[in-house]
């Protein structure tokens, strides 16, 4: 018989893994409140809640690419839920030729590091004589966007039985009919899931960006902004507040979409 | 008698043309109004195509098929007014039972309190009057089965398919379950389309059914008919637990050189015969024994029936019956 | 009155309905058109944008982008600055891997094995929202710890344990003035942020392995070591595959972890970074961004001979 228990050094490695997972994220929340703002002092020499409303007041520079980086996740969100959901739609589907080579091309865009999705963007942008604008930034986070939402509604569309949809139209309901009063109502939370998702990847993401925002200053998301901050830093406990609120707008989504789609084989989060 | 449901040679491949699998292989079919038709076959013998043939969620591949005398190649199921129990019941899982069972008159714009009086007959009919309310998850396996009907009844279909729709009930409820649909088949007079892979159940509800094998019916007829003169070793075989002498066999005991079948009921033990063998099985059944005895390379079960002697397992004997019970097969 | 057993369409989506019925092709075309148009033209035109690009050169003087084919821009990347960036990427990402998987392996054990009901859940949630919460933070999160001044240095001085980070970075080749300066911290880094991509795959790989079979070894008389190694291991090793192409991958890739941690050295995403922003010079930027689809290619190849794609 095998026991039930862990061995005592499996279960201390396995914790300690997870501790080593956590408590990194645990020090921006404590630097956000260090009286110190030139190095990172440890332990902080003094606890102020100063930083917050400085950030709040003083750092007009923070407005403009939070908004940027709002609106960006939410049109690259629409966008990625549009056609995810058709591409999952069409691949839940029989057989078809070519249906390999669509699920691979689906995945591309997050199984290749983002420097080369941003890199080649960048190229294809340089030739096409595009300017940058959002709407470059959009583009290429709808890209690997997709993907997010596709996992999500492929995994509930597999989960739902195929037999409500064949039942729907037995009983007079035309494919319409069907999409809206079955379909919908059963894909819903994974939709949801999948856009939250969607929606914190893009807020925070920042290889891509990068390379497909160009150099203006209303080019500037959150995390470029961030960046910055990093490389050439001043009022740094300031940057840990907007860390904690860039922190936030990805955890919440993560956590309501691991609730929306609990209990199946389907959890949010595989998929990144 | 009108004719309800009609396969003029229907064909349904799946896969290339070169290498198709034949579900369904040159079927011709009539189901006659009103009646309780039976399509029994094991499990992929295209009973269950030709099912999904009529409701529309499979296109033939030749052939034509007609419902109530209408050509139905380009009519999609949504259209079709025929409705279906699912075997697994599909019910719609984010709907409570009634809108479940209202939802085919949703769909065809009737107004919401038109359609729930309708739907609460419909649970009454079923004896669910009191669980409108519920979600399908709360209820129980036969509880979902009666929805199911329910729901697939309130479109006062043409023609009512049920896909194996007792398989998931244990043995008790599946045989109440028996009885109230033949009862309801009686009293609405509705065509039923029953497909099963349980021999049983096939001919104690149908008043015809069909015996597929292979993606072709192997006999149509009565149960009687099927039980008593199965056209082939396939039906003898699959239908009932009649014994199949080769023609060697069938010869030796007196009859031509022809496979037969003869029934373990007709089956009478002999001290002397002609053939004998051993006793190799015994089963105590309650109202007789089942009693398998070994002739040459063939086994042939003789019901004894109680109070009678039985032999032992070892004991040598030889088999009697009337010729008439014997039912010849051709020498194929 | 009976009704017919066909019922009549009733407007534009039951005709509609029809057609999709009798010609289920039109729907998936339908469906999959406005899809392909945004992953095949965008996507796709892209990369065959960013590969055109490499066959492309530079002139020395002038600056210009000449585009003519040529296999001159590649030969660049074979130039001892150039090429050391290769070896250095690849290397690191190669330790990178095998120190997720040494880390990744009791977490995923534990969970898959022996983590039920709620603690299951936690152990899941636990991989899973550092997987995703914010990339940036938790890079920033370790500039703070392995700041001289920071929480790591802190503790070794308290601990009088200081000799270790000094004594490692006193080793050729991963000096720095702090962890955070030297080589070491950027592998630090990498193996934090990546982490996660290792453990779930292994973790799922490790849930198929039946735990009737590890009694089985048992019952044969197997120790527990011998059951991990000639069992457990064998069973995991697709999952781990599937892990380490993560990792690998995101290793080969990224940029932004050794332009904030480490000693400024170059790295491939580094390189593609700077030629094509402040040097210009953006056919050698794609040619080596080329680089990490030509090592990843081989890669899968190798992982999916393997087995790993089933575990994805």
């Amino acid at each position: 018989m095998l026991s039930d228990r862990a061995p005592l050094s499996l279960r201390l490695a396995a914790t300690g893994g997870l501790l080593f997972l956590h408590l990194p994220i645990l020090l921006i929340f404590l630097y956000a409140f260090t009286t110190e703002e030139r190095s990172f002092t440890f332990p902080p020499p003094g606890l102020t809640t100063h930083w917050f409303t400085t950030a709040w007041y003083d750092r007009p520079d923070i407005w403009p690419p939070l908004y940027l980086s709002l609106k960006v996740a939410a049109i690259a969100t629409s966008v990625a839920l549009i056609l995810g959901t058709l591409v999952a739609a069409a691949m839940t589907r029989a057989a078809f030729f070519g249906r390999e080579q669509i699920s691979l091309l689906i995945l591309l865009p997050i199984a290749l590091p983002g420097v080369i999705t941003g890199m080649a963007l960048r190229s294809a942008f340089g030739m096409m004589d595009i300017p940058f604008s959002t709407w470059t930034i959009i583009l290429g986070h709808a890209t690997f966007c997709i993907v997010i939402v596709y996992n999500n509604a492929v995994a509930r569309m597999r989960r739902l039985s195929g037999g409500i949809m064949e039942a729907s139209a037995d009983l007079g309901a035309n494919a319409f009919q069907t999409f809206r009063h079955v379909l919908l109502p059963n894909m819903g939370s994974a939709l949801l899931a999948g856009g939250m998702l969607a929606f914190a990847l893009s807020f925070d993401e920042v290889i891509v960006t990068i390379f497909t925002a160009g150099s203006g200053t209303g080019a500037k998301t959150l995390p470029i902004w961030m960046l910055d901050e990093l490389i050439r830093p001043r009022q740094r406990p300031v940057t840990n507040v907007v860390a904690i609120v860039v922190f936030a707008a990805t955890f919440f989504p993560i956590l309501a979409a691991y609730y929306l789609t609990r209990g199946g084989s389907e959890t949010a989060g595989m998929g990144k | 008698m009108t004719t309800a449901v009609e396969f003029l040679n229907v064909f349904r491949h799946f896969g290339p043309a070169s290498a198709p699998v034949r579900a369904v292989d040159g079927v011709d079919l009539t189901i006659a109004e009103g009646s309780f038709f039976a399509m029994l076959g094991p499990s992929g013998s295209g009973k269950t195509t030709c099912l999904r043939l009529i409701s529309g969620f499979e296109k033939p591949t030749g052939g034509e098929i007609r419902i109530f005398g209408e050509d139905v190649s380009n009519t999609p199921p949504h259209l079709r007014n025929v409705n279906t129990v699912f075997q697994d019941y599909a019910l719609f899982p984010h709907m409570n039972v009634r809108d479940n069972v209202a939802y085919g008159l949703m769909v065809k714009g009737m107004g919401r309190a038109q359609r729930y009086a309708r739907a609460e007959e419909m649970l009454a009919l079923v004896h669910l009057d009191s669980h409108g309310d519920r979600k399908p998850g709360q209820l129980s396996g036969g509880q979902r089965q009666r929805v199911a009907l329910a729901r697939a009844l309130v479109n006062e279909p043409r023609v009512l398919l049920l896909d194996e729709p007792l398989g998931a009930l244990d043995l008790k409820l599946r045989e109440a379950m028996q009885d109230e649909l033949k009862a309801l088949q009686k009293r609405l007079g509705l065509t039923f389309v029953f497909v099963t892979h349980d021999q049983h159940e096939a001919l104690s509800m149908a008043d015809s059914l069909a015996v597929f094998n292979e993606g072709k019916i192997a006999q149509i007829g009565t149960p009687q008919e099927i039980y008593d003169q199965p056209a082939t070793r396939f039906v003898a075989d699959f239908v009932g637990s009649s014994n199949v002498l080769p023609p060697a066999l069938t010869k030796a005991l007196g009859g031509p050189a022809e496979w037969a079948s003869l029934r373990p009921e007709a089956t009478r033990l002999a001290a002397t015969g002609p053939v004998s063998g051993t006793v190799t099985a015994l089963r105590y059944l309650g109202a007789g024994t089942r009693v398998v005895i070994t002739l040459g390379e063939t086994e042939v079960a003789a019901l004894v029936p109680a109070g009678q002697p039985v032999p032992a397992e070892g004991e040598t004997t030889s088999i009697a019956f009337d010729q008439q019970a014997l039912h010849l097969m051709g020498a194929t | 009155m009976t009704t017919s057993a066909i019922l009549p369409a009733r407007g534009l989506a039951d005709r509609l309905t029809a057609l999709f019925w009798r010609r289920p092709k039109v729907l998936l075309a339908l469906l999959l058109t406005p899809p392909l148009l945004w992953l095949g033209v965008v996507y796709l035109g892209s990369l065959a944008a960013l590969l055109l690009q490499s066959f492309y050169s530079i002139d020395e003087f002038s600056g210009v982008v000449k585009e003519e084919f040529t296999l001159k821009t590649y030969g660049e990347l074979f130039r001892p600055s150039n090429f050391d960036i290769l070896v250095r990427t690849v290397t690191m990402a190669a330790l990178v891997t095998l120190a997720c998987a040494a880390l990744a392996f009791p977490i995923a054990y534990f969970a898959a094995r022996y983590a039920k009901g709620h603690w299951k859940a936690a152990f899941y949630l636990g991989v899973m929202l550092p997987l995703w919460s914010s990339y940036l933070v938790k890079v920033y999160a370790w500039k703070l710890i392995l700041a001289k001044e920071g929480i790591l240095g802190w503790a070794a001085e308290q601990t009088h344990t200081g000799w270790i980070i000094s004594g490692l970075l006193s080793i050729p080749g991963l000096e720095g003035s702090s962890l955070s300066t030297s080589p070491i911290g950027t592998f630090m880094v990498f193996v934090y942020i990546w982490l996660p991509y290792m453990i779930l795959p292994m973790q799922a790989a490790l849930e198929r392995v039946p735990n009737s079979m590890l009694e089985a070894s048992a019952d044969l008389g197997a120790t527990r070591g011998q059951t991990f190694r000639t069992v457990v291991l064998p069973l995991a090793l697709p999952g781990i595959i599937a892990g380490s192409i993560f990792t690998f991958s995101l290793t080969l890739g990224d940029y932004i972890i050794p332009q904030i941690i480490g000693n400024s050295a170059n790295f491939i995403g580094m390189a593609v970074y700077q030629l094509q922003g402040t040097a210009g010079n953006i056919p050698l930027a794609a040619a080596f961004a080329v680089v990490p689809i030509l090592i990843m290619l081989i890669y899968l190849a190798i992982a999916r001979r393997m087995g790993a794609f089933d575990a994805l």
